[in-house]
């Protein structure tokens, strides 16, 4: 989907981005996670040419986009920013339809891809669509942002810090419904954040970027176990990382037969939450049952911690 | 209290014997008091009115009501001085004059005060504001065309002068939404560039900061060498009406004043559109044109008008001054009623402007706050 190669952006004297080559999986979802200078933001804007590379080459569906004019290139490739950068003089509706009416949609065309966008993100139709952005809450603003950028079903979804401006909560929320769109869609996704839970969360494959070069591109679980460096071994967090661990895998791979007492798990629970469930029912065991509500076994506080040990 | 009632029903008028044409010298007028004005029951009729209004005024906080008040003891005045002239004007001597003197405009000012006070406390939107402006407009010209006052020696001035009234009335309008017209079509882009391209934007604002703090009499005089030289010698150009003195170097001066707050207000605006919103626009793939014709020129659109707004209220007090240099406009009869110390003839040509400029500040804050809406 995405191919970088020998990407460098050089302001000055100082390599920003330095050397970075990447391939981007279509229908993944990829985090590229960093600290405040890292080359993050500024590697995400290189691929619709926000920034121009210095050096290097960007692929997007094997087409080289630096030989694309960059309007259009832009207008194929779906856009979200931290403060979902909304435009506070038009309505929800005409913020969403930007690109469709920019690519000369016929008007009913536009008007129902509207309509279904703002079904998809929760948004009734009626009542917002003909309101202002400065009228919705920060989570309904984020939501439209979101909306607004897949409007023209690009198959490419830049997001940067997309959920920088929630509060914990209402992102985590706004994590999951991203998570459950992109699945239903199948649209990739590039992601920019500087929150390793986000990216652990939400990422199929995690970047990370430190001083301008990318210092490790691996999936969350490869990440967690074997972190190419200290600083990667840093930004996990060394407490936290056996919890990051349980994030991944669901109640289910720890299933053990037998029979246990209190409230069942569901089998898609997160060894993370399943894990707390116990902790807090001040119980060993819990049975768990899968979606139609059919016993499978049970879950031991044993069988979680053995899932949070560093694989060998 | 009572020396306030006692300024306030002072409505004295001063008859006054002007023989314009023969001797420029005036007769000193004589100042009457109210009683002496006006037959006793006119007289009992304004007193009352003024005297109710300004009890409950002081009586009551409701904004409406004390609106209502001032509109009647306003009414009362206009009415009263209009009567005061109809009574006192001798039917066998022409150049009889009757002016209201300082009680009516010291009543004038207070009644103005309360309406004004009661207004702002109404709180009244864009639209209300306009719709006040347009009854407030129609009264002063019914109580005009009614005739009403027509025994004052303003209307007598204006009578005299009607046609070269509303030629100076016309000048003057030329002058100030002429040169803020120009302003716009030069400075608005002026602005776009000083924001987009940054090495031009100080200079710019240097240069035409320098040209604000020339004083106005000044730079007429600096641009009579020039427009007189350029009548001269380029062809066509006496013909559309370049001249040294006269319009012309009138109208360029307004145009370089009014430039430096039509760029900067620009700047300004299009500055203060957000990053982010600025960011989101170019990675939507909106180009540069569409970028500023549909995002940055709408979201910095209030400023601009607030810019418009300055030059404008600024253009209209300015253009009297060109009536110095032969520009013509209501500075016109200001400068001869100076000259002639003839304080009608300086109210027939400092009146018109003041409300002028009232009326377009009005309008445009109305213009500006309705096209903020939205973009909070």
């Amino acid at each position: 989907m995405i191919e970088l190669s020998h990407l460098t952006k050089v302001y000055g004297d100082v390599a920003v981005v330095h050397d970075v080559n990447m391939h981007v999986e279509a229908g993944t979802i990829t985090v590229i996670v960093g600290t405040s200078g890292s080359g993050k933001s500024t590697l995400l804007r290189m691929v619709n040419r926000l920034v121009e590379p210095t050096k290097g080459r960007v692929l997007v569906e094997g087409r080289d986009v630096l030989k694309m004019p960059a309007h259009e290139l832009r207008r194929s490739i779906g856009y979200a920013i931290q403060s979902h950068g909304l435009f506070p003089h038009w309505t929800v509706a005409r913020n969403i339809a930007t690109v469709p009416m920019l690519l000369g949609w016929d008007r009913k065309k536009v008007a129902a891809r509207v309509e279904e966008l703002m079904e998809l993100f929760q948004l009734d139709h009626v009542q917002f669509a003909d309101r202002y952005p400065h009228e919705l809450s920060g989570g309904q603003q984020q939501r439209v942002g979101v909306a607004r950028a897949m409007a023209a079903k690009p198959t490419l979804l830049l997001m940067d810090e997309p959920f920088g401006a929630l509060d914990p909560i209402i992102r985590g929320k706004a994590q999951a419904d991203l998570k459950a769109i992109q699945r239903r869609t199948g649209t990739t996704i590039l992601l920019v954040t500087h929150d390793m839970d986000e990216a652990i969360h939400l990422g199929d494959r995690i970047a990370v970027m430190n001083g301008g070069d990318l210092k490790q591109y691996a999936p969350a679980a490869d990440i967690l176990a074997r972190p190419a460096d200290a600083f990667v071994d840093d930004l996990i967090g060394p407490a936290d990382r056996p919890f990051h661990y349980l994030t991944l895998g669901t109640v289910r791979t720890a299933v053990e037969p037998g029979e246990a007492d209190g409230a069942p798990l569901a089998a898609d629970t997160s060894l993370y939450e399943g894990l707390g469930a116990l902790l807090w029912s001040g119980r060993r065991t819990a049975p768990v049952v899968d979606a139609s509500g059919a016993a499978l076994g049970r879950v031991s506080l044993g069988g979680i911690a053995d899932k949070a040990a560093r694989p060998r | 209290m009572t020396t306030l009632a006692d300024a306030e029903m002072g409505g004295t008028a001063t008859p006054r014997f002007d023989r314009l044409g023969v001797v420029i010298a005036i007769a000193a007028g004589t100042g009457l008091r109210l009683f002496d004005a006006l037959p006793t029951m006119g007289a009992v009729a304004v007193a009352a009115a003024l005297v109710a209004a300004l009890v409950a005024a002081m009586a009551s906080r409701r904004p409406l009501f004390r609106l209502a008040l001032g509109a009647l003891a306003l009414a009362a005045l206009a009415l009263g001085a209009g009567a005061a002239g109809a009574h006192l004007t001798p039917t066998d001597n022409p150049y009889a004059r009757i002016a209201p003197a300082s009680g009516f405009w010291l009543g004038l000012f207070a009644t103005a005060m309360l309406m004004t006070d009661a207004m702002v406390r109404l709180k009244l939107g864009p639209l209300g504001r306009l719709v006040a402006l347009v009854i407030t407009a129609a009264l002063v010209a019914a109580l005009l065309a009614s005739g009403a006052w027509s025994h004052l020696s303003l209307i007598a001035e204006y009578r005299n002068r009607a046609d070269v009234f509303w030629r100076e009335a016309e000048s003057h309008l030329l002058l100030a939404a002429g040169s803020l017209a120009a302003a716009a079509i030069i400075g608005l882009p002026l602005g776009v560039l000083a924001y987009q391209v940054r090495a031009v934007r100080d200079p710019l604002i240097n240069i035409l900061n320098i040209i604000q703090t020339i004083p106005s009499m000044a730079l007429f005089g600096i641009l009579i060498a020039p427009l007189g030289w350029v009548a001269a010698h380029v062809p066509g150009a006496h013909a559309i009406g370049i001249r040294g003195i006269g319009m012309a170097p009138a109208f360029v001066a307004l145009f370089l004043y009014s430039l430096l707050p039509m760029m900067a207000n620009t700047v300004v605006g299009l500055s203060g559109v957000s990053r982010a919103v600025v960011d989101a626009a170019r990675g939507m793939g909106l180009t540069g044109r569409q970028r500023l014709m549909q995002v940055e020129i709408p979201l910095a659109l209030p400023v601009i008008l607030a810019g418009i707004r300055i030059v404008l209220v600024q253009n209209i007090g300015l253009a009297t001054v060109a009536a110095l240099i032969g520009g013509g406009g209501f500075g016109v009869f200001l400068f001869q009623g100076l000259g002639q110390t003839a304080t009608d003839l300086i109210l027939l040509g400092a009146l018109p402007p003041v409300a002028l400029a009232f009326a377009a500040a009005v309008l445009l804050d109305a213009v500006i706050e309705i096209s903020a809406r939205g973009k909070a």
